[in-house]
């Protein structure tokens, strides 16, 4: 009794091994050429900065791509975030397929991780390889190289710093937004508010990086970084950081607070200007009870404006040819026009090709949020985000450490030029 | 009992606790053993080399003026946290217990909500409450002709207010502990002391006080330990450590080492020296705490 029911069970276990072989070997003959690939797409996207593009976009693709499967995953607490969980990934072996880099992580990306440069990726897949060339500015693709001048990913999305005003107070104290096109002129405006008002002229925007304030040096002609050294301490910038040091310490017509802090001043109407990146638009627009304007980044008197670009660059981690192709092949999708501007209307940011820029689409779209027209016009000159070739997070660190202790109150051109050694030091 | 039997105990034994102690191995002791062996070396997270740099990581420590900042900080951190989290309601759950008497459980309700509430959610609120520039504290300050400072940009008054921020959450927790340990006092020796008509103060002094001690050792731990732990949310959703590492801490300081610039070895290293010194500070206040207990014993 015993032993039979056990043949029973065995021959039904084999039967059963039998009928999945030959599903396999049937699916397996079938499909040999047209498996379903699935590649994960990490982003920084959260439901309310564009998540829901992201979504829309994956969606869309894995309806149109029959073999291709595409995840998307949400990083919280955006580049830096993703950095974190990409090195868990590595450490575990298990990578994504296509990841999102900010800028600021171009060289320490491209040093400590395995990747496919969009190039190779081109001239592995396509037959044409023209799709960069025909695509991307050689400015914009100047953006997406490490300091050894290899194309690390292809730039997605672009964003710049912009001056917003409040556009109800400057009525009210006769200022002419036409004369905030220089800094000096920003800084009159400061003083004529702060007099009348006693409320504070100008906010320059202190995130966990110095993009704004390097903007602000920038465009009075000095170099952040020349030959992968640190420059900045030169007379030109030394002059920008002692004017904005002077409006905060001295004059106390700008206001020296953390980013969100500093945002919800300049929307309640307590701070009349505000420098900061063109992604806060939908916030900005949102939030303000009073008529808000914007114009293009400042520059000093016999200078030209000199923004550095923020954003990302989407880059190919994908380990094996089969995910890479795929990655590949979606990334394509995502730099279509129709794309990018569902992708720009999501997040703020603004698109990285020509095509989509000039289509009409994202025109009508600019024509109905001005205040992200000169943050476009701006990405014709817009130069790279400052990437130290070795110990750049180190690097930006001591920058934003440079802007605190300046604004506290410590002599501008030792500070710089203190931050400025140390910097070189850690670049040998 | 016989051999056998005293074999299947021990084996017992070790089987019930095989469990947590597995658990305590890899998630505790062997991470702990980790963070030390990586403290000697100069490491970036993922290369995959290791420079091997000696004690150079501690000596930076102590050497570091922004190591010696931080270390400062957190000095400052635990005075003020032990007042607010610990003396505070301890004083206040006293006179809860015995000079109020009625509606002791609603007070408990009371304290103890916020403590419910994600810190996160506490420090975006009251970042905007305490804005001074368009915040509402700020605006009725100024209606009254006086201005709030701009405390983000002083060390000592962001550690004041982000030392607030975690008042709020933990509060009513210590509160409710602090209030139930004084619950535990025998009423027959409290009673014994007003047929003696002996003063309150003093029954508060020289019984209540030692017989809660117990609880109020545990609070007093559970403040210096999970305070500069709590802490850590509103110093990275509001100054990010700033003014110039003002308001930084050294867990602070350990995770920005760590996950923000990758120097993992220096990372360990304050990771190692946090670990010692609240080993001393758990071994100072048992053996002072102890020492104490003989006298009335």
């Amino acid at each position: 009794m015993k032993s039979s029911s056990l043949i029973k069970r065995v021959i039904g276990a084999l039967t059963l091994l039998m009928v999945a072989v030959l599903f396999a070997g049937c699916s397996s003959a079938k499909g040999a050429s047209k498996k379903v690939v699935h590649i994960s797409y990490w982003h920084v996207n959260a439901q309310t900065q564009g998540g829901a593009s992201v979504d829309e976009l994956v969606k869309n693709f894995n309806k149109t791509h029959k073999y291709i499967k595409v995840t998307a995953k949400y990083n919280p607490n955006m580049y830096q975030g993703l950095m974190q969980n990409l090195q868990s990934a590595q450490a575990s072996g298990k990578v994504p397929d296509l990841v999102q880099v900010g800028w600021a992580y171009t060289n320490y990306f491209a040093s400590n991780f395995k990747y496919l440069t969009p190039t190779d990726a081109q001239s592995k897949f396509d037959n044409s390889k023209t799709f960069i060339s025909k695509n991307f500015t050689s400015r914009t693709l100047s953006f997406a190289k490490d300091s050894k001048n290899k194309l690390v990913g292809l730039p997605y999305s672009l964003s710049t710093p912009i001056l917003y005003y409040n556009k109800t107070m400057l009525a009210k104290y006769g200022i002419d937004a036409s004369s905030l096109s220089t800094w000096e002129g920003v800084s009159a405006a400061a003083k004529k508010i702060k007099a009348a008002s006693g409320n504070y002229g100008l906010y320059i925007q202190e995130p966990a990086d110095t993009w704004a304030q390097q903007a602000l040096q920038l465009s009075n002609g000095a170099q952040i970084k020349k030959n992968g050294k640190a420059v900045f301490a030169s007379a030109a910038g030394v002059k920008a950081y002692q004017f904005y040091q002077d409006m905060v310490v001295k004059d106390k017509t700008a206001l020296h607070t953390p980013w969100a802090q500093g945002i919800d001043d300049f929307v309640n109407g307590k701070v009349a200007i505000a420098y900061t990146t063109v992604a806060q638009a939908s916030h900005i627009k949102k939030s303000a009870n009073f008529d808000v304007e914007a114009i293009t980044s400042p520059h000093f008197a016999g200078h030209k404006a000199t923004v550095p670009v923020g954003g990302s660059m989407l880059a190919i981690t994908a380990q094996k040819t089969e995910q890479q192709k795929a990655a590949w092949t979606f990334e394509k999708y995502l730099y279509q026009n129709s794309s990018l501007v569902t992708w720009s209307k999501g997040t703020g940011y603004l698109p990285p090709t020509a095509s989509a820029m000039s289509s009409q689409a994202f025109k009508s779209y600019l024509s109905e949020n001005p205040m992200l027209k000169p943050a476009a016009s701006q990405i014709k000159t817009a130069v790279p985000w400052t990437s130290f070739p070795k110990n750049g997070l180190q690097a930006e660190q001591t920058m934003i450490d440079t802007r605190d202790k300046i604004l506290s109150g410590s002599n501008v051109q030792t500070t710089l030029k203190a931050a400025q050694e140390k910097i070189n030091e850690q670049q040998k | 009992m016989n051999s056998r039997s005293s074999k299947k105990n021990k084996f017992l034994t070790f089987a019930y606790l095989a469990p947590t102690a597995i658990i305590l191995l890899v998630f505790m002791i062997i991470p702990i053993i980790y963070t030390l062996y990586l403290s000697f070396f100069d490491w970036n997270l993922i290369a995959p080399t290791k420079d091997f740099v000696g004690l150079e990581n501690y000596i930076s420590i102590f050497t570091d003026p922004v190591n010696q900042k931080v270390l400062l900080n957190t000095v400052f951190y635990i005075v003020l946290l032990l007042v607010l989290n610990f003396l505070i309601p301890y004083f206040i759950s006293i006179v809860v217990k015995f000079f109020i008497g009625k509606m002791q459980s609603s007070y408990k309700i009371i304290f103890f909500i916020p403590s419910l509430f994600s810190l996160v959610v506490g420090a975006m609120l009251f970042s905007w409450i305490m804005n001074p520039v368009s915040g509402p504290i700020a605006f009725f300050m100024r209606q009254l002709g006086v201005s709030l400072p701009n405390w983000t940009n002083s060390g000592a008054m962001a550690i004041v207010v982000l030392c607030l921020m975690t008042n709020w959450k933990v509060f009513g927790y210590n509160f409710v502990l602090l209030l139930t340990g004084l619950g535990s006092v025998p009423q027959n020796i409290i009673d014994a002391t007003k047929m003696d008509s002996i003063p309150k103060w003093r029954m508060i002094w020289d019984i209540v006080l030692p017989l809660n001690k117990s609880i109020a050792f545990y609070v007093l731990i559970l403040t210096i330990v999970q305070g500069l732990q709590y802490v850590f949310t509103p110093i990275s959703v509001i100054t990010q450590g700033g003014p110039y590492y003002g308001s930084s801490n050294v867990l602070y300081h350990t995770y920005l080492n760590a996950f923000v610039l990758y120097k993992t070895g220096n990372a360990s290293a304050l990771a190692v020296i946090t670990f010692l010194i609240f080993l001393v500070l758990l071994y100072l206040e048992i053996k002072f705490v102890e020492g104490r207990a003989d006298r009335y014993e």
